[in-house]
């Protein structure tokens, strides 16, 4: 690698990381979202949050237990893909591809105590399903997007 | 003499009440107690799943969870007297020992059958375990905790 490689590899970078970076266009809504598991129970607190449709949304989850080792995350879904999902994650004990098109939106996982986040844009009006991964059948809410 | 009998028999009975019946009814903390009891079932039912689902490697990973939820209970009754918590101790020790057997049958015996027999087992112990507290703290280990946004439901 010569020297103007990498000069020129330096210099184009933060140009590069602007570029990746998804700001939120002019007159888009920006909507910030908490949730939490309520402590180590299997239940998200809230277990419904609501959102305008097209708004980019920053999600914050909260791994609030203390005590159990288990690992929770969020995972936006369309609601009829939910339970070919859910039946999926509970066969592969939460397992998933990243590209996983029935996933809108999702957080890494997180330990006890963790806070993770995820950014995503609101899909169109309508109410979406949202679970975890690790515990599909019992952690799960309701995203209403609205108009 | 026999009203003399009839106020020993009476006064007996009331002191067995004053100081039983405390030891159940007026734990310190009945909210988190409520909720340790809840997280033994909760795990209790992951075991199940697991069973249920093949995941036969992910088991002991339940049992150390089912062992944390123990420890979650003993601190949630660390202020109660001694000889509640001697009695928690045994049949909590009774219950973790169940779990375990199931887990270690989990590698050595990967059966779907037998591994929900012992599962069976070991649900009994813990009702045992579950005896000791409040009827109104207990939570039934055949419901699992109230997800799906409240939602509950058979296994």
């Amino acid at each position: 690698m010569t020297r103007r490689t990498l000069l020129l590899g330096c210099i184009s970078m933060p140009f590069a990381w602007l570029g990746c970076s998804s700001k939120p266009t002019p007159g888009q809504q920006v909507v910030d979202l908490s949730i939490a598991s309520d402590g180590d129970l299997l239940v998200f607190k809230p277990d419904a949050l609501t959102c305008p449709s097209g708004a980019r949304v920053h999600l914050t989850f909260h791994h609030e237990g203390k005590f159990l080792s288990a690992r929770h995350d969020w995972v936006l879904t369309y609601p009829d893909k939910l339970a070919a999902l859910s039946q999926q994650l509970l066969d592969s004990c939460g397992d998933f591809a990243k590209n996983d098109p029935r996933i809108i939106a999702v957080t890494p996982l997180a330990d006890k105590g963790g806070i993770v986040t995820t950014d995503f844009i609101a899909p169109a009006p309508g109410d979406y399903p949202f679970l975890c991964s690790t515990h599909p059948e019992d952690m799960r809410g309701v995203l209403h997007v609205t108009e | 003499m026999k009203r003399a009998h009839i106020k020993i028999v009476l006064r007996t009975i009331g002191m067995v009440f004053l100081v039983v019946a405390p030891l159940a009814a007026q734990l310190k903390s009945p909210d988190d107690v409520k909720r340790g009891l809840t997280l033994l079932v909760q795990v209790s039912n992951d075991f199940k799943r697991q069973i249920g689902a093949k995941n036969f490697q992910r088991i002991p990973h339940e049992y150390m969870e089912y062992m944390e939820a123990a420890d979650a209970l003993r601190s949630t009754i660390k202020d109660e007297p001694s000889a509640f918590k001697a009695k928690v101790e045994t049949r909590l020790k009774a219950a973790v020992a169940a779990y375990q057997t199931v887990s270690d049958m989990s590698s050595k015996m990967p059966d779907v059958d037998k591994l929900m027999a012992e599962h069976a087992k070991a649900v009994t112990a813990m009702n045992a375990l579950f005896d000791l507290f409040p009827t109104d703290l207990r939570p039934d280990p055949n419901l699992p905790p109230p997800g799906r946004g409240g939602r509950r439901g058979g296994n």
